[in-house]
């Protein structure tokens, strides 16, 4: 079994419980990493405060605490600044997507989505982080 | 008078009592269940119970033939066991009176006195009357070489 | 393969389709709910802001899950919903009664869809209604805008806001407690007015809350567990616009959403226990020759407790399975809903005995039967205003959905004061096919069975057109394969009830189904250790017994073909199911394994059918039946054959 402590935390955010299981299985094909979910933005967040997390795959429309809201938080945040963060969102956000690399995300996916072109950009940002 | 159940098998007309027939079923799916007496032909699923069903032909010695559409389960309720009989086909509902019942005489090979209880004459047709009991008594076995039809 | 081809992109989700398949009856269920609230605010102007939120995220929830699994007539739907409720967000239309019973109708075809496909029937077409959403939109655009109102709260004096910061740690988290049970705990106690992360001084992440609670200083203190701190909170300067109110009806704090596996996982292991314990209870006993009686005494008493408490835990479980029979209620006054409006009746529903519970097993294959007679009341039993009216009664017919226990068994009615069944039209109907030809007086039971033989059911148009194929004969079959029974109480123009008493208690386990020489049988999960692939050229005799290696040691296989005395044809490979505990191993050889089900346990009373070796019977749905392997048995019986 591989040492937990050298696997790669992948934080997965969104609301809904079958998308969650969806980018994760997606991910499986990733070597050397593990995977954790919220499932809203205070969630996520709390994440980061108590484990360490190596990259974030974040949905926008969620309750409460909307995603644009997640990425201000993260990147103010000295600790997290440079934790990788993939927006994965539904089409209607197109207009949000220079939105969101400005606020400082790495990267914008469109649901739905091609698991396999989810793990090659998680598994490129991984390995230049 | 009486009503009961008719059926045939190999040829012959068979009455049941109608108040120990739960149901007259097409045969559907039979499991086979291993190491069990011989005239089981396996187990069913009735209204949610798991009842035996036990082929009359094998019972009585009788050759054995492959089920057809006219196949039919008779699913016998006496008030402790729930037994399902395969029989060639079902035929009808018929109230007897018991005057027509005569024991079945001595000189009748086969099944007599064992698996029957009387025989029935009505007009031009011979009805025999099966003995609950006895067909489902698992120790009770009649020498097949006896009863061959 | 370089472009993401959608058809591929359809079959890696079609793994997630039970996950959507859940997602989607929660969803809608929530939308449901929120729309009964929402049908007050037709034509006004104060739609509440959170009823809105709620709509337009879960059909935005649906139109992504639905996108993703391929399913594009949910996805299209979902998205004009969305965007309706958008516009509603927004306060560029206004709900008007055409727009609200174009929503419903929306939903109604939502969940059509949804269930079409999953029971792999023809998708319904969406356009008539998509135009209809359209057309809506346009129609109400308000010329002025009006404002949005939320919620206005009285002000209470006994009530104070608190400031509440919770600040997380890997060991509370361990612990259970975290952001979502700190804020329901706070819920519990008042309402959540704001919730947001802050940094402190060290740069930890901390929460804030502002709740408006109740309690005064002194209660405070006890709160203040778990990481938690309470002040007083800062005045408001303006109302803030965004606020997080508890919605109405939402499921209470105390319920926990509880995926489906980790429930099978926990029966799995509970089903471990009872194993084990089982050997403890030998290995106990064994122990009683060799150690001195007051000490042995003490174990046994021990070993005893043990016993009780994991039959208490065994029940506890089972009872987590239990579901309220209220849920499925709930759905049927949705449908009586529709299908009322539909008709052009109009239909008072009762409730009774919602809080009964049932096992989720029933309630599963309960669900589409019991939604037929309901159908069918809505449909055919109850009358139109009209002709309520000429007979004198009152105009909205009744339908009562009512469930109790009764002793072992729960016994729910579906009645309504409607026309009742026309004996004669049956009867009539009967003739040409043969059934009944005595043409004698039927009562009620015969009735029943006359209407539920197959081929004489009525099959309504509603289920023509969502082709779901349920009928009389169908609903009968499934309560008695239960082991329940169906009955009927009819007068012409008074109106029918229909009976159904379902057993409370059913033994369900999950199992393994594997193939034997071609017949099927159930292999109770529980029981088995490991699963292998063995080839049929790396098995060796020894002394008698056929084995292989396993984990480094030998593990003697029992080939159910030999206590059977069945047929065999080896093929090159073959599968091994382990049972028992490391030197008491075996493994059961079978030809392949089909895969792992949740049975229905159904005991062989008759002698005629019983057999060393089995266990029981079951029945896969598909209407065959399956033996049940009992494992401890055949191991006994190897035993036996070997000499």
């Amino acid at each position: 079994m591989p040492d937990e402590s050298k696997l790669n935390n992948i934080l997965v955010v969104d609301d809904s419980p079958t998308m969650r299981r969806m980018v994760i299985t997606s991910l499986g094909s990733l070597r050397h990493v593990k995977s954790t979910q919220a499932g809203s933005g205070l969630e996520a967040i709390e994440r980061l405060a108590i484990e360490p997390v190596d990259l974030m795959v974040l949905d926008l429309n969620m309750p409460d605490m909307h995603g644009m809201e997640v990425i201000n938080f993260v990147r103010k945040h000295q600790a997290y600044r440079n934790i990788p963060i993939v927006v994965l969102t539904t089409k209607s956000e197109e207009s949000s997507r220079t939105e969101a690399l400005a606020a400082g995300a790495n990267r914008y996916l469109t649901k739905p989505f091609d698991p396999r072109q989810l793990a090659d950009v998680v598994g490129s940002l991984l390995q230049t982080s | 008078m009486e009503p009961f159940i008719l059926f045939e098998l190999a040829g012959t007309l068979y009455g049941v009592r109608s108040r120990f027939v739960q149901q007259i079923e097409m045969i559907d799916d039979v499991a086979s269940v291993p190491n069990a007496h011989p005239a089981v032909e396996g187990v069913v699923l009735v209204r949610g119970q798991v009842i035996p069903a036990l082929n009359l032909r094998t019972r009585f010695g009788f050759e054995k033939i492959g089920r057809d559409l006219r196949s039919r389960l008779v699913v016998i309720n006496n008030g402790t066991r729930v037994v399902g009989l395969v029989v060639d086909t079902a035929r009808e509902f018929l109230k007897i009176s018991t005057d027509s019942i005569a024991p079945p005489p001595e000189a009748l090979t086969g099944l007599s006195g064992h698996y029957i209880e009387g025989i029935a004459t009505i007009g031009e047709r011979m009805i025999l009357i099966l003995n609950l009991d006895a067909v489902l008594d698992l120790d009770y076995e009649v020498e097949p070489e006896i009863s061959q039809v | 393969m370089d472009k993401p081809n959608p058809d591929n992109r359809g079959e890696f989700f079609d793994q997630f389709l039970d996950d959507y398949y859940t997602e989607c009856d929660e969803h809608l269920v929530s939308i449901r709910r929120s729309l009964v609230v929402l049908e007050d605010d037709v034509n006004t102007y104060a739609l509440d802001r959170t009823l809105l939120d709620n709509l337009f995220r879960s059909f935005h929830t649906l139109k992504g899950i639905s996108g993703m699994v391929g399913l594009a007539a949910a996805e299209q739907l979902a998205h004009h919903l969305e965007s309706y409720l958008r516009e509603l967000r927004e306060g560029t239309v206004v709900l008007t009664q055409s727009g609200f019973e174009a929503l419903v109708a929306g939903v109604s075809l939502l969940e059509g869809v949804i269930h079409a496909r999953r029971n792999d029937q023809p998708i319904p077409s969406i356009d008539q209604l998509v135009e209809r959403l359209q057309a809506i939109s346009v129609d109400s655009v308000t010329s002025e805008a009006p404002a949005a109102t939320t919620e206005t709260r009285e002000n209470d004096s006994t009530i104070t806001r608190w400031q509440v910061e919770f600040t997380p740690t890997a060991e509370l988290a361990e612990r259970g407690v975290n952001v979502n049970s700190v804020r329901a705990r706070l819920q519990e106690i008042g309402q959540v007015l704001q919730a947001k992360p802050v940094v402190k001084g060290a740069g930890e992440i901390a929460f804030e809350f502002i709740v408006a609670a109740d309690v005064d200083q002194t209660a405070v203190a006890s709160l203040e567990t778990d990481g938690l701190t309470f002040q007083p909170a800062p005045v408001e300067r303006e109302p803030r616009t965004r606020e997080i109110l508890p919605t109405p009806m939402i499921a209470p704090a105390s319920v926990v959403r509880v995926d489906l596996d980790r429930l099978d996982e926990l029966m799995r292991i509970v089903g471990d226990l009872v194993i084990s314990r089982t050997r403890l209870d030998d290995q106990v006993a064994e122990l009683k020759r060799v150690t001195p009686p007051a000490a042995w005494r003490s174990l046994q008493e021990v070993n005893l407790t043990m016993g009780r408490q994991l039959r208490d835990l065994r029940e506890s479980v089972m009872r987590v399975r239990m579901v309220q029979i209220g849920e499925i209620f709930e759905r049927m006054t949705f449908v009586v809903r529709d299908l009322a409006r539909e008709n052009g009746k109009k239909i008072i529903v009762q409730l009774s005995g919602g809080e009964t519970e049932i096992d989720k097993f029933l309630v599963e294959r309960m669900m589409d039967p019991l939604m037929h007679l309901v159908r069918n009341a809505v449909s055919h039993g109850l009358e139109t205003v009209a002709e309520r009216e000429a007979q004198g009664k009152r105009s909205e017919g009744v339908l009562l959905l009512s469930a109790m226990t009764a002793g072992e068994r729960i016994v729910i009615k579906i009645a309504d004061d409607g026309r009742g069944i026309d004996r004669g039209v049956v009867i009539e109907r009967a003739k040409p096919k043969g059934l009944n030809p005595e043409n004698a007086e039927i009562d009620d039971d015969a009735l029943l069975n006359l209407i539920c033989t197959p081929g004489l059911s009525t099959r309504d148009e509603a289920d023509r057109e969502s082709g779901r194929g349920v009928g009389m004969d169908v609903v009968k079959k499934a309560t008695e394969d239960l082991g329940g029974r169906i009955s009927l109480s009819t007068r012409i123009g008074e109106g029918t009830t229909f009976t159904i008493e379902l057993p409370l208690t059913l033994a369900i386990a999950e199992a393994l189904i594997v193939s034997v020489n071609g017949q099927r049988f159930a292999v109770p999960q529980s029981g088995v250790r490991e699963v292998l692939e063995v080839e049929s050229a790396s098995t060796r005799v020894l002394e008698n017994n056929e084995i292989i290696s396993y984990r480094g040691k030998v593990l003697p296989l029992i080939r159910l073909t030999r206590i059977f005395e069945m047929n065999h044809q080896r093929g090159e490979k073959f599968h091994v199911l382990v049972v028992g505990e490391e030197t008491n191993a075996v493994g059961l050889a079978v030809d392949r394994i089909l895969g792992q089900r949740e049975i229905v346990v159904r005991a062989i009373k008759d002698p005629l059918a019983q057999s060393r070796g089995i266990a029981g019977a079951t029945e896969l749905g598909d209407q065959r039946v399956v033996l049940i392997l009992d494992i401890s048995a055949l191991r006994q019986l190897a035993v036996t054959s070997r000499h």
